[in-house]
């Protein structure tokens, strides 16, 4: 318990995502007392299958957070590429290996193109992010209304199937996160993300390629965006142009649990990666307490408004 | 002797750790400017917290007007006549001067409404009290940051104003506009206001204070006539030993070989419109000048965050030319930018990061980051400059300005061996840490870095540059070298360009 009230007064040597982490404990306490089937290695494996959309649309908004931007096209767009994958998949079931890294090319061109045109521009990505959203979403809806094309089996085991009794989402999810997180750690590119985030101004003082760095970071939101669209794909079996749509808003709230702070530069994929944890964990104790799913969205915006609140505590008490 | 406006007695403030405030004595007598002096940390806003009623001391006792008081709130000492006219301006700036000024006392008419006119006449009544010329209709942030400046001041003869402490008011402006302030200033201890004038820069304490009080380490080390006083006595005050000599010694002869940076003709912007300067290996020029004159402008094309629009920029006879700052990195030019605007510190980042950020390269390992290499070079570099910092994973925020400066120096001058542009080296920094900072600068040169300083502080400029070239309206109004360098032949070049203050008051507004 001292441990806990430490991490709340904000103790220096505690990083910010440990608020998350108590969070998570508190969950992991209470789903113990409402179920004993909630801390099994099957509900377990059955939530990292979930959370694969959910975290790599995170992912990818972290990339735009932590530069001090956003991005609102996520949704229209892993709609968009769940289109693309099931059409071009009903007309060539055999041409997996071409269909994937297509659409994962067109998923970080999207976002290449939002990140160009905040650059040229000097527009604010929020708008652009917006606009493309909209643009994205009427391209599609021309192509396609409803709900349609398929995808063979076994582009399906993509999201049912497992390895040595993991499923293959989670194994995925673990493994994109942790690729992600190194890279942005360790890498050159991806510290020069978090310059830019953190002060743009002293980034091109140091001799930082800010636009070439901005497009970049759009250019992964997209490629996440793609990923997860193929994940949704192999789920659901059939494109969707609206499936999306609540992916948008969605992806923020895990990165902003996490610590990662709106402004920019400062956050990293770990503190997203347990709020995408502390989410999905939530609605899933919420579902074993047979609590409606209108109150787990309820019970979700408290908990942001909450977590934000006690990151800015502790910002304060250092 | 006429009764004092404030009298502190014994004032001590205790906080878990630390004593910001030890028995303090400070008294401001009517139609005085009593200067309070210290280095950066002595307890001089504490102090002025005390006195403005934001801060209750936990000792000794506070006589204002000759009634010992205990102040509830800022509102409450205001209201009695203290006013607090802090660096960073209290203005709204979508507001019309008239509305800043009476924004605590808005004239009702009729109805209980505002009435615009009443308004406008008392507005004027007090622009006019404190004697300038301001348009009480206009916005506030149309105008000039110095008449900004008196928009503040104005707002605290609204009421019965009796002590006026200002705090460092002319880090924001310069020369003419530190005149004007300064004719204000006696203006109203004619009237027999008591002013409290707290700043860094010795010459205006001089020319402005009467009395002085030294604050080190939250205790008064003395209270004398200004008078009485020289600069190093001063000096020596503030920093608790003697200092001899606040400047090292300069180039004995002058440097001879190529130039290393030959600037010929060049336009950039609105600002620059016509200037040639040359600098040779291990001499510091000094870039003098209005805030406005285009100085900051020259340093930023160079350094390619600025346009080049005309004329041409040699390093080493090489060409630089609409180029990016990387490439000025990697040619060797490093640039300390003004550090009041936390331009080129990522503040909320550890000091390590900030040592090695515009060279990635040296600490990476292919595409990757070594962080025990960068934690290393950051601490070697840390301990050269003698940055106090508890740890190189400090954030840089958390440092003095002092410090944050000497981070700058250790980050540049590990990388850039041909040219290193100072913006404002000393500006928000501590008499103590400058005097280090001079001497940085001086070793830096001799080990043979061309070094070009931009400074609106005269003296420095005076006391540290082998050749000075001097700055107005966008172009090179003259230079002065050796013996020739002085205040006087500086500002001669400053103001001969005609139309200065217009251009100066634009660049403000």
């Amino acid at each position: 318990m001292s441990a806990l009230i430490a991490i709340f007064r904000g103790n220096r040597l505690l990083p910010s995502y440990l608020i998350v982490l108590a969070l998570l404990i508190i969950i992991l306490v209470a789903g113990a007392q409402v179920s004993d089937r909630f801390l099994t290695f099957r509900n377990f494996s059955s939530l990292f299958q979930q959370m694969i959309v959910l975290g790599l649309v995170s992912l990818g908004q972290t990339f735009a957070i932590l530069l001090g931007g956003i991005d609102l096209s996520i949704g229209a767009l892993v709609g968009a590429v769940t289109v693309f994958l099931a059409s071009f998949l009903e007309w060539q079931p055999h041409l997996m290996w071409v269909a994937v890294p297509a659409a994962l090319l067109l998923g970080a061109l999207v976002g290449a193109i939002n990140g160009l045109l905040s650059v040229t521009l000097r527009v604010h990505p929020l708008i652009v992010t917006l606009g493309m959203s909209s643009v994205i979403f009427g391209l599609t809806l021309m192509y396609r209304k409803i709900p349609g094309g398929s995808v063979p089996i076994v582009f399906e085991e993509l999201a049912y199937g497992s390895f040595w009794g993991v499923p293959i989402p989670a194994l995925a999810l673990v493994f994109f996160f942790a690729v992600a997180g190194l890279w942005l750690q360790r890498s050159r590119s991806g510290r020069m993300i978090y310059f830019v985030g953190g002060d743009e101004e002293a980034a091109r003082l140091n001799g930082v390629p800010v636009n070439r760095v901005k497009v970049l970071a759009f250019a992964l939101a997209g490629l996440c965006s793609a990923l997860a669209a193929v994940f949704l794909t192999a789920k659901t079996g059939v494109g969707d142009p609206r499936i999306g749509t609540a992916l948008t808003l969605q992806s923020i709230t895990p990165v902003i649990v996490g610590g990662t702070i709106l402004a920019g530069g400062r956050g990293g994929v770990l503190g997203t990666f347990l709020g995408v944890l502390l989410v999905t964990m939530l609605n899933n104790l919420l579902n074993f307490a047979g609590v409606s799913s209108y109150w787990q969205w309820v019970v979700q915006g408290g908990i942001i408004i909450i977590a934000v609140g006690l990151h800015r505590s502790r910002g304060k008490a250092q | 002797m006429s009764l004092p406006v404030l009298e502190l007695q014994k004032i001590e403030k205790v906080y878990p750790g630390v004593k910001p405030l030890d028995q303090v004595d400070f008294q401001v007598l009517p139609g005085e400017v009593h200067a309070l002096l210290g280095e950066n940390g002595a307890g001089k806003s504490t102090l002025t917290k005390v006195i403005g009623g934001s801060t209750r001391p936990n000792g000794g006792s506070i006589t204002y007007l000759g009634e010992t008081v205990t102040w509830r709130s800022p509102r409450q000492a205001r209201d009695a006549g203290i006013h607090i006219i802090h660096q960073e301006l209290a203005l709204f700036p979508e507001l019309t001067v008239a509305e800043n000024i009476l924004i605590d006392h808005q004239p009702r008419g009729a109805l209980g409404l505002i009435s615009q006119r009443t308004r406008m006449r008392r507005a004027r009544e007090v622009l006019d009290m404190l004697g300038v010329d301001i348009d009480p209709a206009a916005r506030v942030d149309d105008l000039p940051l110095a008449d900004q400046q008196m928009v503040e001041i104005a707002k605290a003869l609204v009421g019965d104003l009796r002590l006026l402490i200002l705090d460092e008011p002319t880090a924001v402006i310069s020369g003419r506009e530190v005149d004007l302030l300064f004719d204000r200033m006696r203006h109203l201890r004619a009237q027999g206001i008591g002013i409290v004038y707290i700043s860094h820069r010795l010459e205006e304490i001089f020319e402005i204070a009467d009395r002085v009080t030294v604050l080190k380490d939250g205790q008064v080390v003395g209270t004398r006539p200004v008078a009485e006083l020289s600069r190093d006595q001063m000096i020596s005050m503030m920093v608790g030993r003697e200092i001899t000599g606040i400047y090292p010694p300069k180039a004995a002869r002058p440097p001879v070989g190529d130039p290393v940076l030959r600037i010929r003709g060049l336009a950039s912007g609105q600002r620059v419109r016509d200037v040639s300067i040359e600098l040779r290996a291990g001499e510091i020029v000094g870039m003098a000048g209005m805030v406005g004159s285009g100085r900051t402008e020259v340093a930023d094309a160079v350094f390619g965050v600025g346009p080049v629009d005309g004329g041409e920029i040699l390093l080493d006879g090489q060409p630089l030319g609409n180029h990016s700052p990387a490439e000025s990195i990697a040619r060797g030019i490093g640039y300390l930018t003004e550090n009041r605007k936390g331009q080129g510190l990522f503040l909320s980042m550890p000091v390590s990061l900030n040592v090695v950020a515009p060279a990635l390269k040296d600490v990476s390992a292919g595409p990757m980051i070594d962080a025990a290499r960068e934690r290393d070079i950051a601490k070697e570099q840390v301990a050269a400059f003698s940055v106090a910092t508890p740890s190189v994973k400090t954030p840089v925020g958390a440092l003095s300005g002092g410090n944050q400066q000497k981070v700058l120096f250790s980050r540049w001058t590990r990388i850039s061996d041909r040219l290193l542009i100072l913006d404002e080296p000393t500006r928000g920094v501590d008499v103590g840490a400058k005097v280090e900072i001079y001497r940085i600068i001086r070793e830096l040169a001799d080990k043979g870095l061309a070094i070009l300083m931009i400074s609106s502080e005269l003296p420095e400029v005076v006391g540290l540059s082998d050749r000075v070239v001097v700055m107005a309206n966008g172009v090179v109004t003259g230079e002065v070298t050796g013996d020739d360098i002085n205040e006087d032949s500086i500002m001669k070049y400053a103001v001969a360009s005609h139309g200065v203050t217009t251009a100066t008051r634009e660049v403000l507004s």
